[in-house]
C-alpha cells in the first residue's frame, strides 16, 4: 500500500478504538456546510465508514470506521467533493463561528468571511501544540472566544446623526450597557458603557444611530480542557485589517517564548498577560473605540 | 409629545420570545398601512426584540412610554405591504 505520507501529515486522519480503525475528519469552516456537501458526506460516510459521522465541538464532522488501507481513496474523494479535511495534533485547528449578521438578529460582523481569512491563513499551520481560534460576531460571545487561544468577538459602536433622532427614547430603554441618556431633549452617549451590541443601530425608528466603527474584541490565551483558563481581554479594539497580522504576531511571540508543550495559555500565565502583551507589535485603535472621548 | 390614538392594542406582557413578536407582526397583518398599533410589552429583551424586529419588517415606531415599573408601550405605526 502506498500511503501519500504528505497527506497524512497535515492531520485529520486519526486512530480510533479498535484494530486497524481509524476516523476521518472533516472541517467546516465557520459551522458553513451546504446541502450538496452534506449528501457528499453522508455518501462517503457508507461508503468509507458505518453509515454515521459525529459533529466536533469545534464544528467538524467525524466519519468513524475507516480502514487506513482506503485512506488514499477517501482524501481523494473528500477533495473531489470539495469536502475539507479537518486538522488534528500540533496544528492551528478549524476555525469556529457562529451565523454572524448574515442570519443572526443580533450579529454586528459577517462572521463568514472573517472565519474565512482566518482559515485561509492559519488553518493547518504547523505550530507547537493545539491552537485554537472562534468568532464571536457580537457581545453575546455564544462560540466562546475567551475559551481560545485566540477568540474574536464582533463589536459596532455607533454615532448620532442628531438631526434624525426623534427623541423618542427606545434607544434609551434598551441599550444593555445603561451608554445612552436622554436629559433636556438631548442624547448624550458614554462610550466607556458602550458595549458594542449595535441595539440601538439595530432599533432605532429613525436610523438616528449609525455605524462608525466595527471591529473586534481579541481575547488571548484561553483553553479549556485539563487546566481550564479564559483568555484576556487582551486587545479592546482591532479593525478587520488588522486581525491577520496581529493573529500572526501572537503566534510568532508565542513560538518564541513557549518552553516545552506550553499552550498559548500557559506562556501568559507565566510572563504575564501584559508582559505578553508589550511582546505584541501592535499599536492598538483602542484610542479610537470605545475608551476615547465622545 | 402629541398623543397618538391607536385603533388596535395588543397586551404581549405575559408571553415571552417568540410569541412576543409572533403576535405582534400577527396583529399588524390584519391592519391597514399607516395605522396604529399599540403594543404593552415588559422591559429587557421583549422591549429590545420585538423592537428590532418591527424595523426590520418595515413598521415603524412612533412613541415609546414607560407606563409600568417594567412595562413599556409601543405605539407602531404598520408599514407598507412588501
Amino acid at each position: 500500500m502506498a500511503l501519500d505520507f504528505h497527506e497524512l501529515k497535515k492531520g485529520g486522519f486519526i486512530k480510533q478504538q479498535g484494530r486497524d480503525l481509524f476516523l476521518m475528519r472533516l472541517r467546516a469552516i465557520g459551522g458553513h456546510l451546504t446541502s450538496r456537501d452534506l449528501e457528499n458526506i453522508a455518501r462517503i460516510a457508507a461508503k468509507y465508514g458505518r453509515g454515521e459521522v459525529h459533529l466536533t465541538t469545534r464544528q467538524g464532522v467525524e466519519i468513524p470506521g475507516v480502514r487506513l488501507e482506503q485512506y488514499q481513496e477517501l482524501i481523494a474523494e473528500v477533495k473531489a467533493l470539495n469536502l475539507l479535511p479537518g486538522a488534528c495534533g500540533p496544528r492551528v485547528r478549524s476555525i469556529v463561528a457562529c451565523p454572524g449578521k448574515e442570519i443572526c438578529p443580533n450579529g454586528v460582523i459577517d462572521t463568514r468571511a472573517i472565519a474565512g481569512e482566518l482559515d485561509r491563513a492559519f488553518f493547518g499551520r504547523d505550530i507547537p501544540v493545539k491552537f485554537k481560534m472562534a468568532v464571536a460576531g457580537c457581545y453575546n460571545a455564544c462560540t466562546k472566544p475567551m475559551e481560545n487561544d485566540v477568540g474574536l468577538q464582533g463589536v459596532v459602536y455607533p454615532e448620532l446623526v442628531a438631526g434624525r433622532c426623534s427623541l423618542c427614547g427606545l434607544c434609551q430603554s434598551i441599550c444593555p450597557g445603561g451608554a445612552i441618556k436622554i436629559m433636556n431633549d438631548r442624547v448624550s452617549m458614554d462610550r466607556k458603557k458602550c458595549h458594542g451590541d449595535g441595539a440601538c443601530i439595530a432599533s432605532c425608528p429613525n436610523n438616528a444611530w449609525v455605524t462608525a466603527t466595527t471591529g473586534f474584541v481579541v481575547y488571548v490565551g484561553g483553553k479549556m480542557g485539563r487546566n481550564p483558563q479564559l483568555g484576556y481581554k487582551m486587545f479592546e479594539f482591532v479593525p478587520e485589517n488588522d486581525v491577520v497580522p496581529l493573529i500572526n504576531s501572537i503566534i510568532v511571540v508565542y513560538e518564541e517564548k513557549r518552553k516545552g508543550q506550553e499552550r498559548l495559555a500557559d506562556v501568559i500565565r507565566r510572563l504575564g498577560p501584559e508582559v505578553f502583551r508589550e511582546l505584541i507589535p501592535y499599536s492598538g485603535r483602542e484610542e479610537v473605540a470605545a475608551g476615547g472621548g465622545n | 409629545m402629541a398623543e397618538i390614538k391607536a385603533t388596535k392594542r395588543l397586551d404581549i406582557t405575559g408571553d415571552c420570545c417568540p410569541i412576543t413578536f409572533v403576535k405582534t407582526k400577527l396583529a399588524l397583518e390584519e391592519m391597514q398601512p399607516g395605522e396604529i398599533l399599540e403594543v404593552l410589552l415588559t422591559e429587557g429583551e421583549p422591549l429590545s426584540n420585538v423592537s428590532r424586529s418591527l424595523k426590520a419588517e418595515g413598521h415603524k415606531i412612533l412613541q415609546v412610554k414607560k407606563i409600568g415599573a417594567n412595562i413599556y408601550s409601543l405605539i407602531v405605526a404598520r408599514g407598507e405591504e412588501q
